[in-house]
């Protein structure tokens, strides 16, 4: 851990229990994610990929602690520590009430930017309601904050009296990054921010971003499904399956030299204008994703790993430093 | 100001604006609002007792003051002044006593022992809608019982709206061991016959307008917190709510700021017909006689009275269509405010 460490997630596991019958009882549980480890540095990208439900919004959300609203009687496990100045704060363990203060430090974008957004509020005073909760400004402070914010994004001052459904996605999504950077925070964890918008604009939308990153000097952990994009963005890749990390490293490294079985399936799935690796031979994933409710022995990937081993389904696989700063989690790829 | 700052409307704006040019619910609005309004002054518009008079050069305010005898102003009657026998006789006199009596001069209350009175008058100048078995004037009885039957609709829908809201509202949101409890209690209470329960409890203790709007509120909070238990449950898992969160906002901020805005649109359209199931449970109850104490004027107990004296034909016929228009009033606003809010299902229905 560098002194640069920003947020260190050790162990996370978020399990929801599924209750049933009669008298509601637990009948199994869903390991959404199950004890993860991974960094993120200051100013740093992190992009993380997976097939769908492999559990990247819940430790994005794990990771601002807003998981309990919807599922009040879900389990945490693990710590997810931040380094805001001196100060070490593991939201994993402290109560909502005590995270209050802290929460201006690390915001989200959200994937959806019809539903991020209230309907009812005026661009307005959704920019400004962060900055009512922490900071001192004046309303005529924040009215200037506001417009600052809003040119910052492209959007003209102006809009700023305008409801969201006077926008389009794409606005929508800008008003939602300005909302984000309203109070100045440490991390960003954007949630596919740019799947739910027209292909013309997702480039917009993504290079803006990479700019207010620079001129923020904020750390994002970026979410998506397209890997040439978070290639192309990234400090750092993680790839996620069935609540697991299976590979974490650097973005060239993971992306170029993939060292799981599962990364080397999903980037040969992956277009490739690059003429160089136009003779990648693509690997075709056998069977369906096992449901995170059941999942396997071992390491959770063995029922479609193409190199499986009988050793596979007795342990789960150490996630291991294999190079440096690249971690694996298969032993047999060492 | 800049060019292009247009006039942002929200989007209940959107809908008042469109709900304005639905003349039918509009005018009923309007109509039932004036109505209303005008209700709370009835004293001074429909009255036996004086605006103000003048007597010996003394000026006296007998709607305001109240009782003053017959003796005060030189009346030979017993008991209290009959005004409008002093109006007329003064009148007459022109002695430098004058009497400015209420647009319409008789009390709900005054029966066959007022001076003048008579059992079943039919309709005519002086009794517009003719007086009751009693010798009270219908008409009087009618505008006052508008007043009593409005008021008890809106206060029992308003009270449910809060206790739904509030009951409701928090199952929604917290969810949990709260919600599963207040779900059992709430299977229990709906199981129990509460027409029975009202006739029994106003059977036991004398009923009065609060009592009456407290039993009924008792058995019908269930409704709207249904209602608001499923919208706050939709709209808690958006993800404005979540961004609410992550920056800190409190619970109550949640539930109240962002969440209840976005639930109006069921507690709106429902409003008026809310308020329809109000007037009429007062009817029903008053009807049976379980309802508000005589003599209050009442439209079930007038009702009741004019279904025993079928022949009185104005004894039925007034207190039917004031109902009958009141509540076709309503249902209209309600049919508007429901089109304003949601243009495409409306038109599908029709
Ligand atoms: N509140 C919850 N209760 C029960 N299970 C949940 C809950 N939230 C998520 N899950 C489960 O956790 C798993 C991971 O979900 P998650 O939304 O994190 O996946 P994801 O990687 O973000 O998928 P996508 O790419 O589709 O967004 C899924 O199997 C999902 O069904
Ligand atoms: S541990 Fe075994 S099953 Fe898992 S990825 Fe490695 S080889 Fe495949
Ligand atoms: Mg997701």
């Amino acid at each position: 851990m560098s002194k640069n460490t920003l947020v260190d997630i050790k162990n996370l596991s978020v399990h929801f229990p599924v209750h049933g019958g009669v008298f509601s009882k637990r009948v199994a549980t869903v390991k959404a994610v199950d004890g993860i480890n991974f960094s993120i540095d200051r100013k740093q990208i992190v992009g993380m990929v997976g097939e769908s439900g492999c559990g990247k919004t819940t430790v994005g959300r794990a990771m601002i602690n807003i998981l309990r609203h919807v599922a009040p009687d879900v389990e945490i496990g693990g710590s997810i520590e931040y380094h805001f100045g001196d100060e070490v704060v593991d939201f994993a363990a402290l109560s909502s009430r005590e995270i209050r203060k802290y929460r201006s430090r690390v915001q989200m974008i959200f994937q959806d930017p019809y539903a991020s957004l209230n309907p009812r509020m005026t661009v307005a005073q959704i920019i400004s309601e962060p900055l009512q909760l922490h900071t001192n400004m004046t309303k005529q402070e924040q009215t200037e904050r506001v417009g600052w914010l809003l040119d910052k994004v492209g959007l003209q001052p102006e809009q700023a009296r305008r409801y969201p459904h006077e926008f389009s996605g794409g606005q929508r999504q800008r008003v939602g990054i300005a909302r984000a950077l309203a109070t100045n925070p440490d991390l960003i964890i954007c949630d596919e921010p740019v799947s739910a918008l027209d292909v013309s604009i997702q480039a917009q939308v993504i290079n803006l971003m990479m700019d207010l990153q620079d001129e923020f000097d904020v750390s994002y952990l970026f979410i998506a499904h397209d890997l040439s994009v978070v290639e192309h963005i990234s400090d750092k890749i993680a790839v996620m399956y069935l609540g697991d990390m299976a590979e974490y490293g650097n973005a060239q490294e993971v992306y170029h030299q993939p060292r799981h079985p599962y990364s080397k399936a999903l980037l040969s799935a992956v277009p490739l204008p690059d003429p160089s690796r136009k003779n990648r031979k693509r690997i075709v994933l056998q069977g369906d994703v096992p449901t995170p409710l059941n999942k396997p022995s071992g390491c959770a990937f063995r029922t479609r790993c193409p190199i499986a081993q009988p050793a596979c389904a007795e342990s789960k696989p150490e996630f291991k430093e294999q190079a440096k700063d690249h971690f694996v989690a298969c032993p047999i790829v060492e | 100001m800049p060019e292009n700052q247009e006039i942002s409307l929200s989007i209940l704006k959107k809908r008042w604006l469109k709900f304005k040019t639905l003349k039918r619910g509009y005018y009923s609005f309007i109509l039932l609002i004036i109505l209303y309004t005008l209700s709370w002054f009835l004293p001074l518009l429909i009255n036996n007792r004086a605006l103000v008079l003048s007597y010996e050069g003394e000026m006296y305010f007998p709607v305001l003051s109240g009782y003053h005898t017959g003796a005060e102003f030189g009346q030979d009657v017993p008991g209290e002044a009959v005004y409008r026998q002093l109006q007329a006789t003064w009148t007459e006199a022109d002695n430098g006593n004058w009497i400015i009596m209420p647009v319409y001069p008789y009390s709900p209350y005054e029966d066959i022992t007022a001076v003048g009175n008579k059992m079943y008058d039919p309709p005519s100048n002086t009794h517009w809608l003719g007086t009751d078995n009693t010798g009270r004037d219908v008409f009087a009885r009618l505008c006052y019982a508008f007043n009593i039957s409005i008021s008890f609709a809106l206060v029992l829908t308003i009270l449910n709206y809060i206790i739904g809201v509030i009951i409701g509202g928090s199952m929604g949101y917290f969810g949990g061991k709260f919600d599963l409890f207040f779900q059992r209690i709430i299977e229990i209470w709906s199981s129990l016959p509460m027409l029975f329960v009202i006739i029994i409890i106003s059977s036991i203790i004398r009923p009065s307008f609060f009592l009456l709007i407290f039993i009924y509120t008792i058995v019908n909070w269930i409704g709207m917190t249904y209602l608001m238990r499923a919208e706050f449950y939709r709209e808690k898992s958006k993800d404005y709510v979540a961004a609410a969160l992550s920056m800190g906002q409190t619970n109550f901020k949640v539930m109240f700021k962002h969440i209840l805005p976005n639930s109006l649109v069921p507690v709106i359209t429902y409003f008026p017909f809310a308020v329809v199931g109000g007037i009429s449970a007062l009817v029903g109850l008053d009807y049976l006689g379980f309802g508000m104490p005589p003599p209050t004027p009442s439209w079930g107990q007038m009702l009741d009275v004019g279904l025993q004296n079928i022949s009185k034909w104005w004894m039925v016929f007034a207190p039917v269509s004031a109902q009958f228009v009141t509540l076709i009033m309503v249902v209209f606003i309600g049919e508007a405010v429901r089109e304003a809010f949601d243009p495409k299902v409306y038109s599908r229905l029709r």
